[in-house]
């Protein structure tokens, strides 16, 4: 059985990760689902990857011998748009996801995660149902509240959300599923899905010199 | 004993008196001879070759040839005044401008006629015929009036007491060869006197109000009172017999032994030293003269004014001059020092006109102790204007020491406060992290502990996975727990639903979520990290002996808000369709169940959370009744 998208092709997944158990176990996780995948070890490797074909979802951990996840993740963003992006994380620590989503990532994926769990969150993005954690939706609903002092951590523009989005993710913070959170706010389950993805849409930062600035706070670029 | 240590104090003390008075009286003494000289020296002098000295005068009927300067007696009828006459020859031919004829002193008041024509009458100024000024008068003789060759001057000197009459040598001849001697005298006795006064009664006005700002310094008021006095006694007329001024002018011109008094109040309190009770007698004389004159009425103020005014006010500046002495041993300034030496200047003039109105001295009764006295006030007024500039230097320069202080005081107290606060968040800082140890401890260390055991005994893969999964789940947790949730529980519950959903999913049990309202449970701002790790770990606990001992198939959590009169409190129960404790008690893993029960019963308790446990074979169900308010210290942790 092999996973295929609406155009009938297979999907093609560039797995990104350093460490080579890891590596095996997500690989043999996401073969075994069907999905066609490539591995590569370092930031370099990723890119010659890429020049061959763009894959349909990028998997890359942060933290790669030659250099960040971040930058992968934005030049996949611009040079291709329709190229689902994950991060794997061992925690899934706010610190390093929310960075991941400013520069255009959707969710995480757990470095631990049971092989049928991998394979569903996959399908899952493939599918166009961007998943967020509570701890992320947490994370986000806390940085609308305190604007009083600068917070730790990465820095967040939550200033487009719009309050239903916040209900929305204060729900999911809270641990109610989205039939739940559909139900309280009177909105259906669809609508629901399409606001988080507005949500990831949001917390993106678009334009250079906000890409720069935000590479800045995050350490990226020493100026 | 005593009286030898009493000596041996007193002895040093007598000679540093000794060794400051000494110096000082003998520096009056020279004072004294220069001021003498210099009251000799600084007699105006008068063109004698115009004086007319001998006249024959007529009193009280008899006539005898005087030479002047004379005296006569203290009082005569006004009708009948001493008439003094005598011949000057005048000479058309040498002559260019007018004549006059000039008085340069006389009392109390005089008519001059030439050829028996009036040409001078002082009684119409009234300041002239004042007996303590010495005020000069000049008249010019209309040249009609004089004959070539001899002519008549007549002079009527009116005296009304009470001192003697007195009238100086006259002078007559060309009016520019007298006026000179004239304008001197007028500047000196006339209008310096003015001058002075002033002076004064603008100092009057500044002292005043300085008083009025500073009531606790009753020495500005004395001397302010003092000054007005001395204005008063120079600006207001003198009586003119025979018409009779009001009583109250009259009290008022013979005020200078209260004036006198007042300057002593001012010398004591100036120094520093506290007016004695009985001093008040020194005001009696003056008061005397005051009343009496009062009800009495003219003339028993100016006679009362001559037999006790005036040596109360010589009374006066002895005792100023003593104080001062007694200042300056004691405090050796520069103010008492000056003070001293006017006063002793005052004082000599003061003897002088004494000795002048005893007729021991013939002085041509110049009168000398009003003007001194007036310029000694001024310089008084000079000096107390260079204290109280002096004092508001002073308060500059504390206000001043006074703010360098306060920073000071403030940057220390900064310092220290910063040094607090530093310790406070590193006490904090110890204390989460010691928290933290524990947490780490209790979990993650056992469980890497027993990864490493299971690996050294050989076993498969699946223990350790076990194992290890677990210790990733509690790091989780602690990372979790350490986020800022803000009080609201539900934030922390919602991520453990994640991680448990995802841990049950392999078992195929699905997790009932149940929450009562969206709120779910209570806001708590007292709520820490290792509050959400215990209730977490307590969830945690069930969840696992539900999969692993009792094997359930439906795990259901519910969530809720009840509310009882002490206000709102979360229930979180956790119930699942096992076979219940009681009877996995009896598997080979019972030990460990127990040793979970007692785990979760513990840590319900230092959350000061509720634990209530039931089970049966359809099931276990977990309650745990959250408290109001979270314990700040985690007592039952000790």
């Amino acid at each position: 059985m092999s996973e295929q998208d609406e155009t009938g092709e297979a999907i093609t997944i560039l797995l990104v990760e350093d460490d080579a158990p890891t590596c095996w176990r997500l690989h043999d996780a996401l073969v075994k689902a069907g999905y066609e995948v490539r591995s590569a070890g370092t930031l370099g490797e990723a890119r010659s990857a890429f020049g061959k074909a763009a894959p349909r979802v990028l998997l890359t951990d942060l933290r790669l011998p030659d250099g960040h996840g971040i930058e992968l993740i934005r030049e996949t963003r611009q040079r291709f748009p329709d190229t689902e992006i994950m991060v794997i994380s061992a925690l899934g620590d706010e610190e390093s996801v929310i960075s991941a989503i400013t520069v255009g990532a959707t969710g995480y994926l757990l470095k631990d995660a049971f092989p049928t769990d991998i394979a569903t969150t996959v399908r899952d993005l493939v599918a166009g149902h961007s998943p967020i954690s509570a701890s992320i939706a947490r994370f986000i609903v806390r940085r609308t509240q305190n604007s009083a002092e600068p917070s730790p951590g990465p820095v967040l523009n939550t200033a487009k959300l719009t309050p239903r989005e916040i209900d929305i993710l204060w729900g999911i913070a809270k641990g109610f599923s989205y039939a739940e959170i559909a139900s309280h706010l009177g909105l259906s389950r669809q609508t629901v899905t399409g606001h988080i993805k507005n949500i990831y849409r949001k917390l993106e930062v678009h334009t250079r010199s906000e890409a720069v600035f935000e590479a800045v706070q995050q350490g990226l670029i020493k100026l | 004993m005593s009286e030898i240590a009493a000596k041996t104090l007193t002895r040093p003390r007598r000679r540093l008196i000794a060794s400051r008075l000494v110096p000082y009286l003998l520096l009056q003494a020279l004072i004294v001879i220069v001021t003498i000289l210099g009251l000799r020296l600084l007699q105006p002098g008068d063109p004698e070759e115009f004086a007319v000295s001998d006249f024959s005068a007529r009193e009280n009927g008899t006539m005898h040839a005087v030479t002047l300067p004379h005296f006569t007696a203290s009082r005569y009828s006004l009708a009948d005044p001493p008439l003094y006459t005598a011949a000057f020859t005048f000479r058309r031919s040498d002559v260019g401008s007018g004549w006059s004829v000039y008085l340069p002193r006389f009392s109390n008041a005089v008519e001059v006629a030439v050829n028996g024509v009036v040409v001078l009458d002082s009684r119409r100024d009234a300041n002239a015929n004042r007996p303590d000024r010495n005020t000069p008068q000049i008249a010019a003789i209309p040249s009609s009036l004089l004959r070539d060759g001899a002519n008549d001057i007549t002079v009527r000197l009116f005296v009304w007491g009470p001192l003697k009459g007195f009238l100086d040598s006259v002078y007559v001849g060309p009016d520019a060869a007298l006026r000179p001697a004239y304008e001197t005298r007028a500047l000196l006795f006339v209008t310096l006197p003015v001058v002075f006064s002033a002076w004064q009664s603008i100092l009057a006005v500044i002292l005043a109000i300085m008083w009025l700002m500073r009531r606790h310094e009753p020495v500005y008021g004395v001397l302010a009172v003092a000054m007005v006095l001395g204005v008063v006694q120079a600006f207001v007329p003198p009586p003119l017999p025979p018409a009779t001024t009001s009583r109250l002018a009259a009290v008022l011109l013979a005020s200078a032994p209260i004036e006198s008094a007042l300057i002593v109040v001012f010398g004591v309190l100036f120094f520093g030293w506290r007016w004695p009770r009985y001093g008040t007698l020194l005001f009696v004389p003056g008061l005397i003269v005051f009343v009496v004159g009062l009800i009495g009425g003219p003339p028993l103020p100016r006679i009362l004014f001559l037999v006790l005014g005036i040596p109360t006010v010589g009374l006066c500046l002895f005792l100023m001059a003593c104080v001062t002495a007694a200042a300056l041993v004691r405090r050796q300034d520069a103010a008492s020092f000056t003070i001293g030496c006017a006063v002793t200047i005052v004082l000599v003039c003061w003897v002088q006109d004494m000795l002048t109105v005893l007729e021991i001295v013939s002085n041509d009764r110049i009168f000398v102790s009003r003007l001194s006295y007036s310029a000694m006030l001024v310089a008084i007024g000079a000096g107390l204007t260079w204290r109280f500039a002096r004092a508001l230097n002073q308060v500059d320069s504390f206000a001043g020491q006074l703010v360098a202080r306060v920073a000071e005081a403030e940057e220390r107290l900064k310092a220290s406060f910063a040094r607090e606060e530093a310790r406070a968040r590193a006490a904090a800082l110890a204390n989460e992290r010691t928290r933290l140890m524990r947490d780490l401890h209790d979990g993650l260390g056992g469980q890497l502990v027993s990864i490493v055991a299971l690996s050294e005994r050989g076993h498969e893969g699946a223990t350790i996975t076990e194992a290890a999964r677990a210790a990733l789940k509690d790091l989780r947790l602690v990372i979790d727990s350490m986020d800022d949730i803000g009080g609201d529980l539900m934030l922390a519950l919602g991520s453990w639903r994640e991680r448990a959903t995802a841990q049950l999913r392999p078992h195929d049990i699905a997790l009932d979520w149940r929450v009562a309202t969206p709120q779910g449970l209570p806001l708590h701002p007292e709520l820490r990290p290792w509050h959400v790790i215990q209730i977490v770990r307590i969830l945690d606990e069930a969840v696992t002996n539900a999969v692993k001992h009792a094997e359930a198939r439906h795990i259901a959590v519910s969530i809720e808000t009840l509310d009882d009169d002490h206000g709102p409190y979360g229930v979180i129960s956790v119930t699942d369709d096992g076979k219940g404790f009681a009877r996995a008690d009896n598997c080979a893993s019972g030990g460990q169940t127990a040793r979970g029960l007692r785990n979760m019963r513990s840590r319900a308790a230092r959350c000061g959370a509720v634990l209530d446990l039931s089970s049966d074979a359809s099931g276990t169900c977990v309650r745990l009744q959250l408290p109001q308010r979270f314990p700040d210290s985690d007592a039952a942790a000790g």
